[in-house]
């Protein structure tokens, strides 16, 4: 007992051996390609892997590439509609899974959100490359949406999961003391659920933006003509030169997901 | 509500500037990426008043599933030889007579019979190439133009090469070196075939794409590789040459098709009949690098492509050129077990 108790008292979280070092691998091995890609960014020759001299040529190059520019729009603006309506139908989600007395199948509504976290992506990808091949085939519509759509679906849980978590969070007894003093349950949501779930709300939207601008396999199934984004304008790249245009279209890509995800925690953090 | 207001603002813009323009006809080009000119396409818009637009893949095999399944707004489509064949075969593209359009008479003799599209009534040629030994002579002075420098590699070079990660063009370069048919399902070749690059694994250091950014600092010192690619890879570093296998080396070609359901059937035979006139097969070729089979495009190509020993091919070597056939499903899955034997 007293050699147990003995080991136990030893142990302690914050100084555990070989702890510092493994986490200094992981930050190493994670962070440095990134820092080297954002180096190279800057170089002035046209290989990505031969610094040459500091120059901003491959932002200009990027900048002045309409097909970098177009890409790049198209894929803020399907990630902003993704972002609204999965976070609109994800809220709805978690309001119907938390504040409802428990129901059968409750359970598996919640792994059927969750879903597009748990297949693999190319599946949906093909999936979604049948099925709208045939939608649009009969219909002959070939536009955006389906991008919007396809986007929005596979956004809902990373919208879903912080709201939830902030939902169950919450103080029922606000919402019980509104429903005592005769509110409606539209004023209660609206008065008392609202604004206590909005940083939830906003955190869910500016993940599922994140994952909408950084997605590969889905898109490059689902898009129609005229319909590139930045990652699969990236991928097609890949087997001709690559210069350094793409570390500065993959830097200033970086700097947007930095923005939104420091944007999140600094929303959460304020308001809890 | 402002947060929004503002939001749809921002949307409703981006709408507008991703929006096409007002051309009086439309196209929708479906090509390998980077592997367009950007000149070349307004060109086009210019002279039809056309408003082109081009998607990228990064595959024969992803262009096929995605045009296959249909609904995919497309109208034009460059696969590369084999390729060209399944697309016909599986009717997905239109009989568009290239051979009977007013530039056809540009396209070189060598070019205008292709076994994969006999008498070219479906396709015109965009870009074609070879693979091939790419070696730094700083580092091996002898006789490039052999597959024995990946192969049976000399000392100077083991360990020092790198093979583009293509099992198609790694095992015909292989059946080549021992005298094979491509294709074949001869037994005692392939044996040789397995054992040969069983053997020479050992000296290669890596089975990777990205060429023309790591031979020039030295990565490695010789390479089985796209001629394009070595081109670039000579202009970065002088002692960098290009050599044709006299066992036999291989030959590859895209072609541009119009697909069967385009909705801008008659643009996109404007384009390809476009593509044949030399001035914008030069384009073609100025952008990405490769030679295109239109006799005189040379004159608008850069001066150092009309020249260079890897674009266009010396005739020496000119009868050791083989073209990739598609194979049967029999030569298919016996390359696949070799092909699976050896990155395993």
């Amino acid at each position: 007992m007293t050699a147990l108790f003995g080991k136990r008292k030893k142990f302690s979280l914050r100084h555990q051996p070989g702890f510092t070092s493994i986490a200094m691998a992981c930050f190493v091995l994670l962070y440095a390609p990134i820092i080297i890609l954002v180096i190279y960014s800057f170089n002035e020759g046209r290989y990505i892997a031969v610094w040459e001299g500091f120059s901003l040529q491959w932002y200009i190059a990027a900048w002045n590439n309409e097909a970098v520019i177009d890409a790049t729009l198209r894929s803020l603006l399907l990630a902003f509609l993704a972002a609204l309506i999965s976070t609109v139908v994800a809220t709805m989600a978690a309001i119907g899974t938390t504040r409802t007395s428990p129901y059968r199948g409750l359970t598996s509504i919640h792994t059927l959100i969750n879903q597009p976290l748990i297949v693999p992506e190319i599946v949906t990808g093909v999936a979604l490359l049948i099925v709208f091949a045939a939608v649009k085939v009969a219909t002959g519509f070939q536009g955006f949406f389906y991008l919007v759509l396809a986007h929005a679906a596979f956004c809902i849980p990373f919208a879903y999961l912080p709201i939830r978590a902030r939902l169950e969070g919450m103080d029922k007894t606000l919402e019980t003391a509104a429903a005592d003093l005769y509110a409606s349950r539209w004023m209660t949501f609206r008065r008392i659920t609202l604004p206590l779930l909005w940083p939830g709300i906003l955190a869910g939207a500016m993940l599922a933006f994140v994952i909408s601008l950084d997605n590969v396999v889905i898109t490059e199934f689902v898009k129609s003509a005229g319909q590139e984004t930045l990652p699969t304008y990236m991928l097609g790249q890949l087997r001709r030169v690559i210069t350094p245009e793409i570390n500065a279209i993959s830097t200033v890509l970086l700097l947007i997901s930095l923005l939104v995800v420091s944007l999140y925690f600094i929303v959460t953090r304020k308001r809890t | 509500m402002s947060i929004f207001r503002k939001a749809g603002f921002v949307g409703v813009a981006l709408l507008a500037s991703v929006g096409t323009a007002n051309a009086a006809g439309e196209l929708n080009l479906y090509n390998w990426g980077n592997y367009t000119n950007p000149d070349l396409i307004k060109k086009f818009e210019k002279e039809f008043d056309v408003k082109v637009t081009v998607t990228d893949y990064d595959s024969n095999s992803t262009a096929l599933a995605k045009v296959k399944a249909g609904g995919h707004g497309f109208d034009m489509v460059v696969p590369s030889a084999n390729y060209v064949k399944i697309f016909i075969s599986e009717g997905l593209v239109e009989k568009s007579r290239p051979d009977q359009m007013a530039n056809f008479k540009h396209v070189a003799p060598e070019w205008n019979n292709p076994s994969w599209d006999p008498g070219r009534m479906y396709s015109v040629p965009w870009q074609w190439g070879t693979v091939g030994m790419v070696v730094d002579t700083e580092v091996y002075n002898g006789d490039i133009n052999t597959s024995s420098l990946v192969f049976d590699p000399p000392p100077e070079l083991q360990g020092k090469i790198n093979m583009a990660p293509e099992m198609n063009d790694v095992l015909a370069l292989a059946i080549l070196y021992h005298g094979g048919e491509l294709c074949t399902t001869d037994k005692t070749v392939l044996k040789k075939v397995r054992d040969t690059l069983v053997a020479a694994k050992v000296h290669w250091l890596s089975m990777d794409y990205g060429l023309v950014e790591k031979m020039p600092r030295g990565d490695f010192a010789a390479a089985s590789y796209w001629n394009g690619a070595g081109f670039r890879a000579r202009l970065a570093k002088p002692s960098i040459n290009f050599g044709y296998p006299k066992e036999g080396y291989l030959l590859w070609m895209d072609s541009l098709m119009v697909l069967k359901d385009a909705k801008n059937m008659e643009n996109a035979k404007l384009f390809q009949n476009f593509v044949m006139h030399p001035e914008n097969a030069g384009l073609i070729s100025s952008f990405a690098r490769y030679a295109n089979g239109i006799t005189g495009s040379e004159a608008y190509m850069p001066a150092d492509m009309a020249t260079a020993r890897e674009i266009i091919i010396p005739d020496e070597f000119k009868a050791a050129g083989h073209f990739l056939p598609a194979c049967s499903k029999e030569a298919n899955d016996i390359y696949t077990a070799i092909w699976t034997e050896l990155t395993k």
